[in-house]
């Protein structure tokens, strides 16, 4: 309480106060993430390994794991996601209390992965707003917690108070994840993000093929 | 380890069973007795396994879709046969028949427009997992199962998934989700005000 105390005499003299808040609080909610594990299929049992005393992320503040979400405010999303799950992960999304951060754990997460199958959600950020997506089949318990480190650092940056006193428009939409909900979503596909097996991939490939030979024939 | 040499018929305890019943017994490549019958015959003659040469547990409950066969089958023959064939298996833990806990498996041939057997959870209660993922699956549906509803997949997809004439790429049962997703926003529009805005 002590250390406080000079920043409040300075808080009355000039408008230093806002970005001080937003530290102190983007300082609390960085070092006091509580997951909640949805874990799902196999990563689930990596998530498990990262909270256990291993590699243990009580030293980022972020193993108190709730099976509650009104407690959390980190939804770690490991493993497989089928749309008949869909609905669950979506509702428990919607029950935790703002502000929230949703990390994408492993490719069957982040993209369908290998399951490029009728019954899965292929990447979950088509239902939720991911944060940050974590690569790997899966993942190394450290490659999580490097995304919960660079889940912090985009905390840090984060301005709360605007939240609170500024007009909705200016609100950056950071904290929800709003702005990283479709980040592909811009960018068009490509013949080859078909599935490899698929004979319109290589039909493809090949017509633009015989297009790239015919048209640099013709400047010839 | 030299395996016991693979039966070359059907035991006395199934065909004594079976005494009676219309079927077909024959033996299976992999030495187990195969019988095929009607499928209004099926349910006798699972009870008559069970009650007389003790088949106490059904390990199978399953379908084979014949879409492919028939279509071969119609260019050859000029005749195709019902589409799909409900298949059970059973188990008798108490006498050997070459070398491994006895094993008979039924086959029942049902047609397309008219896709329903007997359910055996009278028999074996079970059974009733089995029953509810092939009526997922094949839409094959089980007189007298009393819960009959899709185990695998949401309840209001429209698809059978085993069927050979589902695509191969699939359909995904994400237009429920949206369906539930639009109606949980117009329920409570106040909740996304944040989040959707980009
Ligand atoms: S990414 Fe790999 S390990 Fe993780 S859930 Fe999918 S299949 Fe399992």
């Amino acid at each position: 309480m002590a250390a406080l105390l000079p920043v409040r005499e300075q808080a009355s003299g000039d408008g230093f106060f806002a970005t001080r808040v937003d530290a102190l609080v983007n300082w609390g909610r960085k070092n006091s993430l509580w997951p909640m594990p949805l874990g799902l299929s196999c990563c689930g049992i990596e998530l498990m390994a990262m909270i256990g005393p291993k590699f243990d992320i009580a030293r980022f503040g972020a193993e108190a794991a709730r099976f509650s979400p009104r407690q959390c405010d980190l939804l770690v999303v490991a493993g497989t996601l089928t749309w008949k799950m869909a609905q669950a992960a979506r509702t428990i999304y919607d029950q935790m209390p703002d502000p929230k951060w949703v990390i994408a754990m492993g490719v069957c997460s982040s993209s369908g992965g290998m399951y490029d199958s009728y019954a899965v959600v292929q990447g979950v950020d088509s239902i939720l707003p991911v944060d940050v997506y974590v690569p790997g089949c899966p993942p190394r318990p450290d490659a999580v917690i490097d995304a919960i480190l660079k889940l912090q650092q985009r905390i840090e940056r984060e301005q709360p108070l605007k939240r609170v006193f500024a007009l909705p428009e200016h609100v950056i939409e950071q904290g929800s994840g709003a702005w990283l909900r479709a980040p592909n979503s811009g960018v068009p596909k490509s013949a080859s993000d078909l599935h490899p097996h698929d004979p319109r991939a290589r039909r493809a490939i090949e017509r633009r093929e015989i297009e790239r030979q015919g048209s640099g024939g013709g400047k010839v | 380890m030299s395996a016991t040499a693979p039966p070359l018929s059907a035991s006395a305890a199934v065909l004594g069973a079976l005494e009676g019943v219309k079927c077909e017994v024959s033996m299976g490549r992999d030495g187990v007795a195969t019988v095929e019958l009607a499928r209004e015959l099926a349910h006798d003659a699972l009870s008559r396994l069970r009650d007389r040469a003790g088949f106490e547990q059904c390990t199978l409950v399953t379908a084979v879709d014949h879409l492919i066969d028939n279509e071969l089958g119609a260019l050859a023959h000029a005749g195709a046969r019902e589409r799909y064939e409900v298949v059970w298996q059973l188990l008798c833990t108490t006498r050997v028949l070459g070398g491994r806990a006895e094993r008979v498996r039924l086959r029942a041939r049902v047609s397309e427009s008219d896709a329903r057997v007997m359910s055996c959870t009278d028999l074996w209660p079970g059974a009733a997992y089995a029953e509810r993922e092939c009526y997922d699956m094949f839409g094959i549906r089980f007189d007298g199962h009393a819960g009959l509803k899709r185990l695998l997949m949401p309840d209001e997809y429209e698809h059978h998934p085993l069927r050979k004439d589902f695509p191969h790429e699939g359909i995904e049962p994400d237009k429920l989700y949206r369906a539930w997703d639009a109606a949980r926003r117009a329920a409570e529009p106040a909740r996304d005000a944040g989040q959707e805005r980009s």
